[in-house]
């Protein structure tokens, strides 16, 4: 890239650019970023495996209540350690030009802790707490109100839970959550 | 071998068993159609079959196409001629233009996001108090651009031809005339005050200025351009009349503009079910965040804002529970409440009365002992001099008499507001509830107190007796009425950005410090302060009131009004931040910005009522301003409008009439009539389609749960089957031995 010292050759960028929302220069930034996690382990490989303690440094990871799940959700072994495809896997879903299907999609991934492939009341609940963070604690009947209320608006079909389905009609019925839903790279 | 063998021959008997355990109950549910899933059903195992449930459908199949993508990706790229499958030419280059734009465009957005006023403060704040007070410091912003527009018309159109342009000086040869009345007034020496009390007061030397109407000259400049060789006129008063009417219509635009906007989102978000915790929960965190302490703040808007959409369904099942008792009770609460609040406001109009009239009536009495005395000594050169010293310790008492009606106005609206406040805890309203109606209740005080010192003001304008030409009288206040009136609002926005800074800065700052450094309960309680929205849009949209009122009569107020909200928003932000604690109560930003609109248009007209009412009906001075000699200011309309030529005279008289304006009318109507069947039958479309959805969902799940049962059925029965094959084998390999 002009640069001299990339780790990628032209073919590899272009394919990374080809599979994300990001274009070269960003994907190269991307991988910056990644470094910067854990400088020694990339230096040595550029696609490294990190565990995911480490990924969680990142700032607006580490701050971010759902941070666990988001990188189980996007970690290729499915136990939270992130390589640098990965990373870059999960900065591209986050980036403000990836579509709001694949947003949602993800999301419904990573609000769905216990992976039955429906938000059940259980996750809910944990959305909830995690929501109001560590110190404010709502009273165990009001997140019961609270979880009530959402199935009730968003469950059409009475089954107590919502599907990907549902969760993408109310994705696309609110307008902030493609605000909400980005990480600046 | 044989287990091949066996799977072949377990498929066939499968097949059997499909045949007759799910056919008739397929046949039964499903006239049509059903052969194709029946064929689905055949071929696939248990395992897949759940497969099927729409759940997981989706899912599973975006991730195995997800997968199978990227394989067919990689064996397009390990073919030989790989690079020739990349867009070629011409192609590529439109999809690299596409790119670049795209790119571009974003960055351009990038760039007008940093260039926005006061960002960063708004996510300040924003992280502090949520969406619904940053929604205020929105409004904000918005007024402060709209008023930094009114200021450029009046600049560009006003100000700067007045300053450039040079007048034409006329004699004064009858002594009746408009042109000599303008000459006394203006070469009459002006009350000597002190420089900073002028300021403030806008009199003496400040009245003379571009500051208020009365300099602005009545004639048509022109002006020769030498290399063009041609002659340029600029008419100043239509310009004067022009300007007024631009902004007043940019304004009105403006306001319907947003507040429509506004009012389309909630009417969506009404209309279509309420997402309103679902948006909260899923789209509640903003995974922008990146340091601890606005987490914590999040996190802590967050909860409040659970709390805040408890809290409102609870009132609303309060609301279903309560006995008819209670509600005659909270009814009757209620009522004395409202008879209260009556009250108030009747006396604090008629203190602003008795305040505006004490007042002028001493400035009367002070006026004509001096005109006596200048009359007497028959010696204007001594003027200054006798002022200088007898009058001086009667200044100051002159300026607090003249500010008395105002400071009266501004702490009554400081107060009475805090009596309101405290009045409609015991009516039980919904928090939504009890901010539109505190809201009413400040905007009538204030719109009183406006009510009565306009009609003061109006009473002395009109009086049959006043002498009009400068020439005959003594000086008086009313000499040029419109720049008195400017006077008067000129004062009143000084006194009422003064209090807030004040308040803000000398009482409320020191309040908040109390209550953070001190263990006392008491303490607390006087010092802590939730930021109170109604009360703050209140404060803004009285001074764009007080801006819209007196733009016309000093030309000058928009550009002050500017600097003043931008100052403004230092100042609410700064008793947002600091002084303010989060308030319990949590505002939505979409229903408070409709509400702000709507505030702001009652302001609108009510405040452009009365200028409107003054250019159509009252007398403009004689001694000063455009249009001098004139009978109204809408005269002078009349006046240009008739040296038009023929045909616009005719054309725009017959947009008067009646042959124009009757089928105009139908045809409005119409449209309205087309309009409103419309929206009804969309309504009616919504709900039809609504019901649609509940009952598909229930057909939804009664089906999955027929699928269910039915794949449960199916495996038993192959399990069994499989046993029995088994068993068959097995028989035929012992047989076989």
């Amino acid at each position: 890239m002009g640069q001299g010292k990339s780790q990628f050759t032209e073919d590899e960028l272009q394919d990374y650019e080809d599979l994300t929302y990001f274009t070269k220069k960003e994907v190269l930034y991307a991988h910056q970023k990644f470094k910067a996690l854990a400088p020694e382990k990339v230096g040595h490989n550029k696609n490294a495996k990190l565990p995911m303690a480490k990924i969680l440094q990142y700032p607006e990871l580490r701050v971010n209540p759902f941070r666990d799940r988001i990188c189980k959700v996007f970690s290729s072994s499915n136990d939270g350690d992130c390589t640098f495809e990965d990373f870059l896997d999960m900065m591209s879903v986050f980036s403000e030009s990836a579509p709001k299907g694949v947003k949602a999609e993800h999301a419904f991934r990573i609000f769905d802790f216990d992976g039955d492939d429906m938000i059940g009341v259980s996750d809910l609940r944990e959305v909830i707490e995690r929501l109001c963070g560590a110190e404010l604690k709502l009273s165990d009947s009001e997140i019961q109100q609270l979880v009530q209320n959402v199935l009730e608006e968003a469950d059409l079909d009475d089954d107590g839970a919502l599907s990907f389905a549902e969760f993408e009609h109310i994705i696309d019925k609110s307008s902030d959550f493609c605000h909400s839903f980005r990480i600046r790279l | 071998m044989s287990g091949g063998n066996s799977k072949n021959k377990s498929r066939s008997k499968r097949h059997e068993g499909w045949e007759e355990a799910g056919g008739e109950f397929y046949q039964e549910l499903y006239p049509g159609g059903e052969q194709e899933l029946f064929d689905n059903l055949q071929r696939a195992d248990a395992a897949k079959l759940a497969t099927l449930l729409p759940s997981k459908q989706a899912r599973n199949k975006n991730l195995s196409n997800e997968e199978r993508t990227w394989e067919e990706i990689m064996q397009i790229k390990a073919m030989p001629n790989a690079t020739k499958l990349r867009l070629q030419g011409f192609e590529q280059l439109q999809w690299r233009q596409r790119k670049i734009w795209h790119r571009f465009r974003s960055r351009c957005g990038e760039i007008m996001g940093k260039l926005e006023l006061w960002q960063s403060s708004l996510r300040e704040i924003e992280g502090k108090f949520g969406t619904g007070v940053v929604a205020y410091f929105l409004f904000l912003r918005w007024l402060f651009f709209l008023n930094m527009a009114i200021s450029s018309f009046v600049i560009l159109f006003l100000i700067l031809p007045k300053v450039l342009l040079v007048e034409n000086l006329e004699e004064c040869i009858d002594e009746n005339s408009t042109i000599c009345c303008s000459e006394a007034y203006f070469t009459r020496n002006w009350t000597r005050n002190n420089v900073i009390l002028d300021l403030i007061q806008g009199t003496g030397l400040m009245e003379r200025t571009i500051l208020f109407y009365g300099v602005y000259s009545a004639q048509i400049y022109s002006f020769f351009i030498n290399s063009w060789e041609t002659e340029l006129f600029y008419n100043m008063p239509m310009a004067y009349i022009l300007v007024p009417i631009s902004w007043a219509l940019l304004s009105l635009v403006a306001i319907v503009k947003t507040g429509a906007k506004g009012f389309k989102e909630r009417l969506v978000e009404n209309e279509g079910q309420f997402y309103v915790y679902c948006n909260l929960v899923f789209g509640g965190w903003d995974f922008c965040i990146h340091n601890e302490k606005s987490a914590k703040i999040k996190h802590k808007a967050i909860y409040n804002e659970f709390k805040g959409l408890l809290e409102e369904e609870r009132i609303k099942e309060e609301k279903q529970l309560r006995t008819k008792e209670s509600n005659i009770l909270m009814h009757l609460r209620r009522l004395l409440v409202n008879i209260l609040v009556l009250v108030i406001l009747l006396l604090s109009g008629v203190l602003i009365y008795f305040a505006f009239n004490h007042s002028m009536y001493w400035l009367d009495e002070q006026m004509a002992q001096e005109n006596e005395f200048v009359n007497r000594t028959e010696g204007k050169v001594f003027l200054g001099d006798y002022r200088e010293s007898a009058f001086s310790i009667g200044r100051f008492q002159n300026t607090l008499l003249e500010f008395l009606p105002f400071l009266c106005i501004v702490v009554l609206n400081i107060i009475v507001p805090e009596i309101f406040g405290f009045l409609i805890k015991y009516e039980n309203y919904t928090p939504a509830r009890v901010i539109v109606i505190t809201l009413l209740r400040t905007v009538l005080l204030r719109l009183s107190a406006f009510a009565v010192l306009l009609s003061q003001i109006y009473i002395q304008v009109t009086n049959p007796n006043r002498v009009f030409c400068a020439v005959f009288t003594d000086e008086s206040r009313l000499d040029c009425w419109e720049t008195y009136v400017g006077q008067q609002l000129y004062k009143l926005i000084l006194t009422d950005f003064a209090l807030q800074f004040f308040m803000t800065f000398i009482i409320n700052f020191p309040r908040s410090l109390v209550a953070r450094h001190s263990n006392s309960t008491c303490l607390k309680v006087i010092g802590t302060q939730g930021f109170y929205l109604p009360k703050h849009v209140l404060d803004i949209v009285y001074v764009q009131t007080i801006i819209w009122m007196g733009a016309f009569f000093c030309p000058f107020l928009p550009i002050i009004g500017t600097i003043f909200t931008f100052l403004i928003f230092y100042v609410k932000k700064f008793a947002c931040l600091v002084n303010s604690t989060p308030s319990p109560i949590v505002y939505k930003a979409s229903k408070s910005k409709s509400l702000f609109m709507s505030v702001l248009l009652l302001g609108f007209i009510i405040s452009i009522a009365p200028v409107a009412y003054s250019v159509a009906e009252i007398m403009p001075s004689v001694n000063c301003g455009p249009f001098r000699g004139f009978n109204t200011v809408w005269e002078y309309v009349v006046v240009t409008f008739e040296s038009f030529p023929k045909f616009i005279r005719e054309v725009i008289f017959l947009l008067g009439t009646s042959t124009f304006a009757v089928p105009a009318f139908a045809v409005l109507l119409f449209l309205l009539y087309y309009y409103c069947a419309v929206a009804a039958a969309n309504r009616h479309m919504v709900t039809v389609l609504k019901n649609q959805l509940v009952l598909e969902g229930h057909d939804k799940q009664f089906l999955l749960n027929r699928l269910s049962a039915f794949i449960r059925q199916h495996q038993k029965r192959c399990d069994r089957r499989n046993r029995a094959s088994f068993a068959d084998d097995d028989s035929i390999q012992n047989s076989s031995r």
